[in-house]
């Protein structure tokens, strides 16, 4: 069973050419990497998989609906397809559990009393029970992600897209969100489609890597044979850049 | 001296401060339903339904550029020839509504834009719908940033209630012009009333308005 299909997309920025001709097809339970340059298109991809950014051309199915017509409800779609931004993207206005707490009392009606007990249980998974009454502004950047990801969690999504989820954050905080986001792609056989520049990360957590490039997909290949031996001459300069520090 | 004491007698003052209670009046009427309108049409103006965001652009654009006196003078004179004869009180509070709506909606707009647009993205990426991530998550920081500016729009709204004297409301000016117009020597008197009446409403709000910020931020 296929969770993500792209056929020919196409994206557009007025006359710029984001995203060239993206065949790609991701099955339910993969968890894939998408690495390269900054500027190749990776995040823009991902962000047109829960519809955040349109496309122009193709066809583009995600978890059975069709993104490409204008008909699909993508408020719908979204209730299976969590994200987790590079700014978190918090809501200011309520405190940690709140934070947790909304999505699945507007969008899913969950009784209040369970929606409660969930959101504390997935505040000990990511260790921060303790912070369950504190504002966003209260806590560091690697707590506010954690937070973040399980407000994800939350929705009891199907898919998750990982939008460089550690960018943002200061070198020793990265290890502790990266832990979260193992576990997390590990234990549950959810699909995870994440933008990362953590080589190390990536080696770890996927079945699968896609490397861009100028808005093209340049390599798909399995994690251990694109590490080992990347196929394409771009890919290989890429990672030995990256690596070599 | 003799003119003031004269000027400030009991039946005077209690004169204005009948005008004072229409100005308050007018003002509390006029800033409850253009809070809620202008917010309606800052919503629609922030929307991505392009085809209605521009047409309430337009009318906003409109209305913003007209002086206020042109668009009292129209609820009172010129919508009788529609068939809508409203008498002087509801003609000042429809033309103040219309105004003061089309500045809280540029001021609703532009806060709702000041707000991080991450805060509508991560709402939309659980399924929220766009008016459930706007009540739940944007409004409500918008709104914060926002109580200075819309106070002092709503202390302008209570002095330009003054404006409405020409199609003469019973407001405060326009009792203050009754009573000068009795006797020349109580124009002085008159406006040192009238200052200081217009100053204690106005400034109260200010500073009920500060408190309301400090105590959010």
């Amino acid at each position: 069973m296929s969770m993500i299909e792209f056929h020919d997309v196409q994206k557009f920025y007025g006359h710029f050419h984001a995203l060239h001709d993206i065949n790609l097809k991701i099955d339910q339970g993969e968890t894939v990497v998408l690495i390269g340059p900054s500027g190749s298109g990776k995040s823009t991809l991902v962000r047109t998989v829960n519809g955040l950014e349109s496309i122009q051309k193709g066809q583009l199915i995600v978890n059975n609906h069709d993104l490409s017509d204008p008909k699909t409800d993508l408020n719908i779609l979204r209730r299976d397809v969590g994200m987790v931004f590079q700014h978190f993207n918090l809501y200011k206005n309520k405190d940690v559990l709140e934070n947790i707490m909304l999505a699945p009392r507007i969008v899913s009606h969950m009784p209040e009393k369970e929606n409660k007990e969930q959101a504390m249980h997935l505040l000990e998974m990511v260790g921060l029970e303790k912070w369950a009454h504190n504002m966003p502004s209260q806590i560091s950047g690697g707590q506010k992600q954690r937070v973040a990801i399980a407000r994800t969690l939350a929705m009891r999504p199907k898919l998750i897209l990982y939008d460089e989820p550690t960018s943002a954050l200061d070198p020793e905080m990265i290890d502790d969100v990266l832990q979260v986001i193992k576990k997390v792609t590990t234990d549950s056989g959810m699909t995870s489609l994440i933008v990362t520049h953590e080589m190390g990360f990536a080696k770890e957590v996927a079945n699968r890597v896609i490397f861009m490039d100028q808005g093209r997909i340049v390599e798909d290949d399995a994690s251990e044979s694109f590490f080992k031996r990347p196929k394409t001459e771009r890919a290989q300069q890429f990672l030995s850049k990256i690596i070599s520090h | 001296m003799q003119n003031w004491i004269n000027a400030l007698s009991w039946l005077n003052v209690r004169f204005l401060l009948m005008g004072l209670w229409v100005t308050i009046y007018i003002s509390v009427i006029s800033v409850i339903l253009s809070f809620i309108l202008g917010s309606i049409l800052g919503i629609i103006r922030y929307s991505k339904i392009k085809f209605v965001s521009k047409i309430v652009g337009f009318i906003i654009d409109i209305i913003r550029n007209v002086p206020l006196l042109l668009i009292i003078f129209f609820t009172y004179f010129g919508l009788p020839n529609f068939g809508l004869r409203p008498e002087t009180i509801p003609a000042a509070i429809i033309a103040m509504t219309v105004f003061e709506s089309t500045m809280i909606a540029e001021i609703v707009r532009s806060g709702i834009q000041s707000v991080d647009p991450g805060q509508m993205e991560g709402a939309r990426s659980t399924g929220m719908s766009f008016v459930q991530a706007l009540w739940h998550v944007v409004l409500p920081q918008a709104y914060k940033n926002m109580i200075p500016t819309i106070i002092s729009q709503f202390v302008s709204l209570i002095k330009d209630t003054s404006l409405a004297t020409i199609i003469v409301v019973p407001e405060l000016m326009q009792h203050a012009q009754v009573i000068y117009g009795q006797n020349a020597n109580y124009i002085l008197p008159m406006f040192a009333a009238l200052a200081v009446l217009y100053f204690i409403v106005c400034f109260t709000l200010s500073v009920i308005g500060n408190q309301i910020g400090k105590r959010l931020s």
